[in-house]
């Protein structure tokens, strides 16, 4: 009996604390590598006794996790796909999305690349293995090397529907973890090309190209001119309740905005 | 309020659109309200998360395609039939005048996908009942027993045994050149054909190389003409001109190419001494049938159309099944002894084949007049090697028939008739339509069928057929469902409910 009790109070004790404090927030690495981790560390310093647990592995890990309930936050850098939202629905769960921060996917080659621009044509045959030398894009000759995000990326699936009209990426291409990886691989590799969030463009080595005249910038993304922006999401079943939701208001208010700005993302106003 | 009315905007586009549109494809329109800021970013996701999920219950949400696959289609046709067929040992041939009689009620089904890919090419995928290569039909109640050797397994009333499935066309295509269409596999057949020399059923197998233009011709008219003068209400001259329309021409022209793997043998060089039969050497080079046709289909004004196909076929190799001299049967023999002499060779055929047809409307009832004419080059040498070196002359077939009406919708009707005249040395028998005449040669006869449109899928036909010996000197060429040869007085009843999807 007195197991039971000693049982049951820590059962209590550890649901008191979940719901009060402690948040859990997983899905995308381009969310969560930087600008959620700085969201939260703001965040604390107004909420004392909140705690973050955060898991940066992909869009398909968050929105997982929002169905399987293991996530009071699912951060996604795309859209639920419907078999995740025919999923959710199974289960009773409500994937509602939030926008909380637009990015543009630039397209990066190594800084020593005479090629500074490319059209979404060229960029398709890129990175569908069309093209495979660089003098047939404009530039000095020599095997391209594409760098992509891995499968359960957001970015991996957003880039495709963006870029490539939904095609599927070259055999030979190198499947990287996250936005750094890719900015550090295309950086040492002088025929490499890649994508990545516009948080991570500052990368040493690398270069931005323009995409049929256009670059990432907060005003081309904020207007939609650039071919390749996208709105990032929290998903949450439902409306979010209590810190979740305080969470989320905090991202959207002007201070969680000015730092969505400060990491590099695009504000939503 | 605003966001209501923007979701049921969004779902009606959703709905009209077919269901085959996903939700994301009302991104386009939310994209313009919010570029026009009617809504914001946060609200266009909210709509398009909720299509996203009503989408996502809908059996078309609930199927899965992968990214290649552009365009897919399932389709498919489930048939019953009732069918009589029977024929007569001609008088001189034992046993003599006796009849054989078969009724059937049979059921056939066809499923078949269909699909386009990226980048311009194309698969096709049907899975059809019967392993016969001319018939996709099931026999009810064929199967209560099977026997194997000296054994009888008795399997049963409603048994399984003859209901199978089998591939009966997997095909894969490419049309990245202009006017051009590239086809490889199992496929359905690429030929302008009649049921004189194909069997509707047949899917060959090999390549197909198919072309086809069309080129539209004005003649006259197109200028601008003046009317008669007419006055408007305030009496001022008003010019009236109309345009006179030209006379136009459609002209399709085609090219259809076909390399078709008859007969493989296998293995080309087998191990040890090279087979021998009756002392001669076994051939070990695969049969193949090569076909040439071009063809044109002219379109004139008010709905007259004329087409014909020229086409050439010939056969290179031997294969190990259709390697032996065609004979087809021998009135001098018993009938056993007729059906048992070889009805499948491909031996000596070159033949020329020209289906046409010439279409118009009666008022809004199409009617055409139908035909194929074939002729063998070679029927000389078929003959002789047949054991009938004076009968070179029965090289010919020819078909002539006229139809009216069509079934395309309910309540559409149709009646078609045709003769048809097949000589013993003029055709490859294992080719030709299995129902009209019994896969036979050296038959002719009358066919009239009468159909009608239950619904827009569902069609009831009946059809009839009537044929005898060409030349009663001759066998009756084939293998057919009815064991005599020569085959006379040969009837043929069906009666069809066919359910298309």
């Amino acid at each position: 009996m007195k197991r039971i009790y000693l049982s049951l109070i820590t059962i209590l004790s550890l649901m008191g604390s979940a719901y009060a404090d402690r948040l859990v927030i997983k899905g995308s690495d381009t969310l969560g590598a930087k600008l959620v981790p700085q969201l939260a560390e703001q965040f604390k310093a107004q909420h004392p006794g909140t705690t973050f647990d955060i898991a940066a592995e992909g869009s398909t890990t968050g929105i997982a996790a929002i169905i399987d309930g293991t996530a009071q936050i699912g951060m996604s850098s795309r859209r639920a796909k419907s078999s995740e939202v025919g999923q959710a629905a199974a289960k009773g769960i409500n994937m509602k999305p939030t926008v909380v921060a637009y990015d543009g996917i630039a397209v990066i080659v190594n800084a020593g690349n005479p090629v500074k621009s490319l059209t979404k044509k060229q960029v398709e045959q890129i990175f569908t293995g069309e093209a495979t030398d660089w003098s047939a894009v404009g530039g000095s000759g020599g095997k391209i090397s594409v760098y992509t995000r891995n499968t359960s990326s957001g970015t991996y699936s957003d880039f495709k529907e963006l870029a490539m009209k939904k095609r599927d990426y070259a055999p030979g291409s190198q499947k990287m973890a996250g936005n750094e990886q890719i900015a550090s691989e295309v950086g040492k590799n002088p025929a490499g090309i890649g994508y990545v969030g516009m948080a991570y463009t500052k990368a040493g080595g690398v270069k931005v190209v323009s995409i049929d005249g256009a670059t990432p910038s907060i005003q081309s993304v904020q207007n939609h001119s650039y071919p390749y922006w996208r709105p990032t999401f929290y998903y949450t079943n439902g409306e979010p309740g209590g810190v979740a939701k305080t969470f989320v208001d905090f991202t959207l208010s002007s201070v969680g905005q000015k730092i969505v700005n400060q990491v590099g993302f695009v504000p939503i106003k | 309020m605003l966001k209501r009315f923007i979701y049921i905007l969004a779902a009606a586009s959703f709905i009209f659109g077919g269901i085959a549109a996903k939700a994301q494809d009302a991104g386009a329109l939310l994209d313009l309200l919010v570029r026009k800021k009617i809504i914001n970013d946060q609200e266009a996701e909210e709509v398009r998360a909720e299509l996203t999920k009503e989408a996502a219950a809908t059996s078309a949400g609930k199927w899965k395609l992968s990214t290649p696959i552009t365009e897919l289609e399932l389709y498919g046709d489930a048939r019953l039939r009732y069918e009589y067929r029977s024929g007569q040992t001609e008088g001189g041939v034992s046993p003599p005048n006796d009849w054989q009689e078969r009724k059937r009620e049979r059921y056939r089904l066809r499923i078949g996908l269909r699909g386009v890919l990226a980048d311009d090419w194309f698969f096709g995928v049907r899975l059809e009942t019967s392993q016969n290569p001319r018939s996709t039909n099931v026999t009810f109640g064929d199967d209560t027993s099977t026997t194997s050797g000296s054994t009888t397994t008795i399997n049963g009333p409603f048994a399984k045994n003859s209901d199978g499935i089998n591939v009966g066309q997997a095909y894969l295509g490419y049309r990245g050149f202009k006017d051009i269409t590239l086809t490889g596999g199992k496929m359905p057949n690429p030929l302008v054909t009649t049921l004189m020399t194909w069997d509707a059923d047949i899917n060959p197998e090999g390549v197909a190389e198919q072309w086809k233009h069309t080129f539209t011709f004005n003649f006259g008219g197109g200028g601008v003409e003046q009317a008669q003068q007419s006055y408007a209400k305030d009496s001022k001259n008003l010019a009236i001109t109309k345009t006179s329309e030209p006379w136009k021409l459609k002209v399709d022209l085609f090219a259809n190419f076909a390399q078709f793997i008859y007969d493989d043998v296998n293995p080309e060089n087998p191990v040890g001494a090279p087979r021998t039969s009756g002392g001669k050497l076994v051939p070990t080079t695969d049969a193949w049938l090569l076909a040439w046709q071009v063809g044109a289909r002219f379109t004139f004004p008010n709905n007259l159309y004329a087409q014909l196909a020229p086409t050439l076929y010939n056969y290179t190799g031997n294969g190990d099944t259709f390697n032996g001299h065609f004979v087809g049967g021998d009135p001098a023999l018993s009938n056993s002894d007729s059906l048992s002499t070889n009805q499948w060779g491909i031996n000596s055929l070159l033949v020329f084949d020209m289906p046409m047809e010439i279409g118009w409307k009666i008022g809004e009832l199409p009617v055409r007049i139908f035909g194929d004419f074939a002729v063998n080059f070679e029927a000389d040498d078929r003959a002789k090697a047949a054991g009938f070196p004076g009968k070179g002359d029965q090289r010919y077939a020819y078909q002539i028939g006229a139809g009216i009406g069509q079934l395309k919708a309910k309540n559409d009707w149709q009646l078609q008739a045709f003769w048809q005249h097949t000589e013993q040395f003029s055709l490859d028998p294992n080719l030709v339509d299995s129902d009209f005449f019994d896969s036979r040669v050296n038959i002719e006869g009358v066919v009239v069928q009468a159909g009608y449109a239950l619904s827009d899928a569902v069609i009831f036909n009946l059809s009839y057929g009537y044929g005898w010996a060409a030349d009663k000197s001759l066998g009756t060429g084939g293998t057919g469902d009815i064991g005599i040869n020569p085959l006379n007085k040969y009837q043929i009843f069906q009666a069809d409910l066919n359910v298309k999807f």
